[in-house]
């Protein structure tokens, strides 16, 4: 027996200590994977060019104590000391998701034949099968004493095998899940610190299991009796920690704890090659189609044993069995793929008739799933399918067999497509995280899935008073929830026959126990959810809408006019938005929305629900006073008014803000304020950890650039304006119900004051930018008297006399006007004519005199309010803007021509007076300012 | 450091210069909702749930201990952040970064009191002390060759970093000084002598003693 020597390579540092490592080849044998129980990367390397560096997977946070490729060579699991299992898609490497997590480290795993099944055993006591298509626990195999240190599926798929640290080996049958047999004691047992495990294998053929013996032998079992049959011993000086069954199955080699590696002609029972290392071998595989062995030593270097087998004997590929016979897998530990010559193409039909296997909607959700990521690739290519792509993955379970079949065509037709119901904050699926189900100004209910049942939380901002709800168990996979300070609501589209769509409501508090209930719908899917002051409505795909009270009482049915988009509530109101008709071709959705007042039973309002063109319905609800609001996927706020017979007008667009690397994720509003949530592009919502920032934007109209350079004040003037329309009509509606407005007065007299303090700013910077009919037009606006005066004050300070004079006419209109409207009811009109005549003589005098001096205007007003006083008994509250145009009322006549000949006399003087201004002023301003300043006077007297 | 300031008054202790940074401005998430605070400061809040708002750091560490917030780590306190700065620290020999003012007593409260709200807190905290090490480094190297014309404070030099050189650099200019001017150190030495006479007059003196 000769020997040679080994030059191994450096794949994993190990720092000198003993860890287990692992290899493996992948089916074409062009690549082999090599992971370190120290390091918590992963290393491809390439077969054929060994110099190249290799690549690396960093996605464990621990060191990596098991790997396995299935047989199609399709996907790469690792298992860690981190307790996760992580799947890759091979060989590219990209991570695919967090299949399965343990409590305590993992340190086997194994494919079975079809790839479908992945079985996972460590330190946990029990093995997990999962479904590798949609991560779900099959199976969990109980009855280990120790760590479980190696797995094996059976190559005819009927047996699990199985050994622990404490040597015993379990033989499972994988149709049932129970132990067949348990052989205690017979193997040896594993090192403390698992830089070597106890190695077991089934032949190709399925019919012998091999495991390392007690006497420093390999112990061959029968593959039903598990009885005893034979072993192979030979030149091992100490225990056996790996072995591998070669292609097909007449050679064994295997790695001993005395550094050295041994090929078996297990026909022979004979040892025939040897080969020393300087470290203990702990993994090794055999070449998928040659004579070359990969093996890696517990210092993580790697090597590859050329012409393993010598010439002179039969090959260890030579008389594989091919893959139809089932006959082919040599369930080594990890390495089922290096026996699969060609196994692509026929995986799924062998997935259907697996033991275990999954079940065919699993499957179609994974294809839905692939379908995304594939979408989500196209995304930064076209734009205009990531529309689409949200709509696919925001739909609900419900609609995943749908859209599995859907999601192809939806992404080729380029027209355009009907959005599917969603929940306002609700976040779409993604593997192994917490989602939102609901987030609003309140709080969150996020769900996470887990194997059989979703995990539900329910957390409220404000921990300081929000009720404290423990965490839920789901068990019906609810995909929709709403929130309110009273309660939650959960609802589950049904998924194929088993489970029914089911509606629960769960309040925060009651008197009652017991005061949950559950309302199940057959035939019938619940696609929407609102909740309200004690009221829950559902909007099914029949189009009903069904309103239940708080205590379960279902109270109404009503038919909805087209499918529903979405829902929410407020109080006592329910909106509810539906499509109207197909999208139109020019990819515009046709949505309408209802509002329902459930405690009377009557629609107040309905209309078409305006969408930016192309764009998707993303959010939907009130504003914290109540206002009917819709936020679309190009950013666009849009609030309900009453102007113009009720109107959707647009408070907020994030194209205004012209920063294209961030998304806004709406929350809520109030009136100054719009709440969402911050995600940095490509991300379009916020996850759940870490958890989420609100953001507070100003509302701001999409206002055309004016040429006045002040779109601010003039958004804040629209926005103010509205606001004080509302309350105003809100003190209309708390009137005509015969209840006290007095806060409601309140607040509009700040906000006129308010809105006044803004037309004052838009008039300065008018002035400033010469635009002085706006500057006027802004005057007649002012609804308090003092703010006129105000402006009167700020335009002389501006040195515009000419526009002062004009103010102060506005200001005289307003002032008769009010003492018209006044005066009549209260006194006799021979009373008035009295005031009229009294106040043009007092009027001109008070102009005319301070004119000259700059702070005129002020000694002007002051007098001139002191006159009003004294005249007219002024109520307390500021009376609303009366419009000075229309000034043609009869009993003004008079008065009016009186005002004009007063007028005119004011003009004649005024005309004249710049010349005694600049004249008097000269030592003050300087001559080509009185030059200007004449020279616009005349301009405006010609005008 | 010792727990108390020096009695000449030269120099901080680190608890005090802790009790000045606490006065820097930082923001929290409030978890709950709070009416405006008046204080003698300024105002602060309206405190509602989910929305940042700045608060001194005083404030917020005692909310952060009532559990009442969470606090942002200040922008400067990411790993991409003191990275740059690190290497910027490193690769200039003489400059150095600009960090706020109290960026060592910021971390360091906010390492005591807020952990779990700075993200990869380890790999902060280790490169906060690396910074530190690297410019205390090189201050040290600086005033190894202090000369008369060194200008020292110019750079942007952090609280607790003036507050470890002021001893020193007052001691060593106060000797440049005196060596440089003797006639004017005479000068002040007479003014000195002249000083107790003067105090002398008044009985205030004695009593205070």
């Amino acid at each position: 027996m000769k020997i040679r020597s080994m030059k191994l390579r450096e794949a994993h540092n190990n720092n000198g200590v003993s860890n287990y490592c692992t290899i493996l080849w992948d089916r074409t044998a062009e690549h082999i994977v090599t992971a370190s129980s120290s390091d918590v990367s992963i290393s491809i390397h390439d077969a054929l060019l060994p110099s190249v560096t290799a690549r690396s997977l960093r996605n464990h946070k621990d060191g990596v104590n098991a790997l396995a490729i299935s047989p199609n060579s399709t996907l790469l699991a690792s298992g860690s000391s981190d307790r996760s299992v992580k799947l890759y898609r091979f060989p590219g490497g990209e991570f695919e998701s967090n299949i399965s997590r343990f409590t305590l480290p993992i340190r086997s795993l194994s494919f079975n034949r079809q790839g479908t099944m992945l079985a996972a055993g460590g330190d946990d006591d029990g093995i997990k099968l999962i479904n590798t298509i949609d991560g779900s626990i099959a199976r969990v195999l109980k009855g280990h004493r120790g760590s479980i240190t190696c797995i094996a599926f059976d190559p005819n798929s009927e047996y699990l095998a199985s050994v622990d640290s404490v040597g015993t080996v379990i033989i499972w049958m994988l149709q049932s899940g129970t132990i067949i047999h348990t052989l205690k004691n017979i193997a040896p047992k594993t090192s403390s610190d698992f830089s070597t495990v106890t190695a077991l294998g089934w032949s190709p053929d399925g019919e012998l299991l091999a495991v390392s013996g007690l006497k420093n032998d390999v112990v061959m079992y029968d593959r039903d009796t598990a009885e005893k049959l034979f072993t192979l011993r030979g030149d091992h000086t100490q225990p056996v920690c790996f072995l591998g069954w070669s292609l097909n199955g007449k050679y064994l080699a295997t790695s001993g704890l005395d550094k050295q590696v041994l090929i078996w002609d297990v026909d022979k029972k004979q040892d025939i090659e040897r080969q020393k290392f300087d470290e203990t071998i702990c993994c090794l595989a055999w070449k998928p189609h040659g004579n070359a062995l990969a093996v890696i030593d517990v210092m993580g270097k790697y090597g590859i044993w050329d012409m393993v087998i010598p010439s002179t004997m039969k090959s260890p590929t030579e008389g594989a069995p091919d893959l139809n016979s089932k006959k082919s897998d040599g369930l080594l530990f990890f390495d089922e793929e290096e026996h699969e010559p060609s196994i692509s193409g026929s995986l799924s039909d062998h997935g259907e008739d697996s033991l275990v296997g999954s079940e065919p909607p699993s499957r179609k959700r994974v294809r839905h799933f692939i379908n995304d990521e594939d979408s989500d690739d196209d995304m930064s290519s076209h734009p205009k399918v990531e529309s689409r792509k949200r709509l696919n993955i925001s739909s609900k379970d419900s609609t995943k067999n749908r859209n599995a079949t859907s999601t192809g065509t939806a992404a080729a037709v380029t027209g355009s497509v009907m959005q599917e119901a969603f929940q306002s904050g609700s976040t779409p699926v993604q593997p192994d995280k917490r989602r939102f189900l609901c987030y609003n100004m309140l709080g969150s209910i996020t769900t996470m899935k887990h194997d059989e049942y979703s995990h539900i939380e329910i957390d409220f901002h404000d921990t300081g008073s929000g009720p404290r709800v423990p965490a839920m168990t789901d068990h019906f996979g609810f995909t929709m929830a709403s929130l309110n300070e009273n309660g939650s609501v959960f609802a589950n589209p049904c998924k194929g026959e088993k489970s029914v769509s089911t509606l629960m409501y769960r309040p925060f508090k009651s008197w009652a126990n017991n005061s949950e209930w559950y309302m199940k719908f057959e035939e019938e899917e619940v696609r929407a959810l609102a909740l309200g002051s004690s009221w829950v409505a559902a909007v099914t795909n029949l189009n009903f809408l069904r309103i239940f009270t708080e205590g379960g009482l279902q109270r109404h049915v009503v038919s909805l006019d087209g499918p529903v988009v979405t829902a929410s509530g407020f109080g006592d109101v329910l909106a509810v938005v539906t499509h109207s008709s197909p999208s139109l071709p020019s990819n515009e959705q046709m949505l309408q929305f209802e509002v329902f007042n459930v405690s009377n039973g009557t629609q107040p309002m309905k209309g078409r629900l305006p969408l930016t063109p192309g764009s998707r319905l993303t959010w939907f609800g009130f504003s914290e006073e109540g206002q009917l609001s819709s936020f679309d996927s190009m950013g666009v706020l849009r609030v309900f008014t009453n102007q113009y017979g009720g109107r959707w007008v647009p408070l907020f667009s994030a194209s205004n803000l012209k920063k294209k690397d961030e998304n806004y994720w709406m929350v809520g509003l109030n009136s100054s304020k719009l709440f969402c949530i911050l995600c940095k592009s490509p991300d379009k919502f916020p996850q759940v950890v870490p958890k989420p920032v609100l953001t507070l934007l100003d509302l701001s109209i999409p206002l055309a650039s004016s040429d006045l350079g002040a779109e601010n004040l003039e958004n804040e003037f629209i926005l103010s304006n509205m606001h004080l329309s509302q309350i105003q009509r809100r003190i209309k509606e708390t009137e005509a119900l015969g209840q006290d407005a007095a806060s409601l007065d309140d607040e509009a007299l700040n906000s006129e004051a308010a809105l006044d303090r803004c037309i004052l700013r838009l008039i300065a910077s008018c002035c400033t930018g010469d635009k002085l009919v706006r500057a006027v037009e802004l005057v007649k606006l002012l609804s308090m008297e003092k703010s006129v005066r105000g402006a009167i004050k700020l335009v002389t300070a501006m040195k515009l006399p000419n526009l002062a004079e004009r103010f102060n006419t506005i200001l005289e209109e307003r002032l008769l006007k009010q003492e018209a409207k006044e005066t009549t009811p209260k006194e006799t009109t021979h009373h008035k004519t009295e005031v009229d005549t009294n106040k043009p003589f007092t009027l001109p005098d008070t102009f005319k005199a301070p004119e000259p001096v700059n702070e005129s205007p002020s000694v002007q007003l002051s007098s001139h309010s002191f006159v009003k006083k004294k005249k007219t008994e002024e109520p307390a509250k500021v009376a609303k803007v009366t419009e000075p145009k229309s000034t043609t009322k009869p009993e003004n006549n008079g008065l009016v021509k009186n005002n004009i000949n007063e007028v005119s006399q004011v003009q004649v003087q005024k005309k004249t007076n710049p010349f005694a201004k600049s004249s008097n002023n000269q030592e003050k301003a300087s001559l080509l300012d009185s030059l200007k300043r004449m020279q616009k006077n005349d301009n405006a007297g010609n005008k | 450091m010792s727990g108390q300031s020096d009695s000449r008054g030269f120099t901080f202790s680190a608890a005090e210069l802790e009790f000045l940074a606490e006065d820097e401005m930082i923001e929290i998430v409030p978890n709950l909702r709070i009416k405006p605070l008046s204080l003698i400061c300024g105002d602060f809040g309206p405190f509602q749930p989910q929305i940042p708002t700045q608060v001194p750091i005083w404030l917020a560490v005692a909310l952060k201990k009532r559990g009442k917030c969470t606090i942002r780590p200040p922008d400067w306190m990411s790993v991409e952040k003191l990275t740059l700065v690190l290497e910027a620290e490193r690769d200039k020999a003489s400059d150095f970064e600009a960090l706020p003012f109290h960026y060592v007593e910021i971390s360091r409260l906010l390492f005591d009191h807020a952990r779990d709200d700075i993200p990869e807190v380890y790999m902060v905290r280790s490169l906060i002390e690396d910074i530190k090490d690297v410019r205390f480094h090189k201050i040290s190297t600086g005033l190894e060759k202090v000369s008369s014309r060194t200008y020292a404070m110019k750079l942007n030099l952090s609280a607790m970093e003036v507050n470890v050189i002021r001893p020193f650099v007052t001691g060593s200019l106060e000797t440049f000084y005196e060596l440089g001017a003797p006639e004017i150190i005479q000068e002040s030495e007479r003014q000195e002598y002249r000083r107790p006479q003067t105090a002398d007059r008044g009985p205030r003196r004695e009593l205070r003693r």
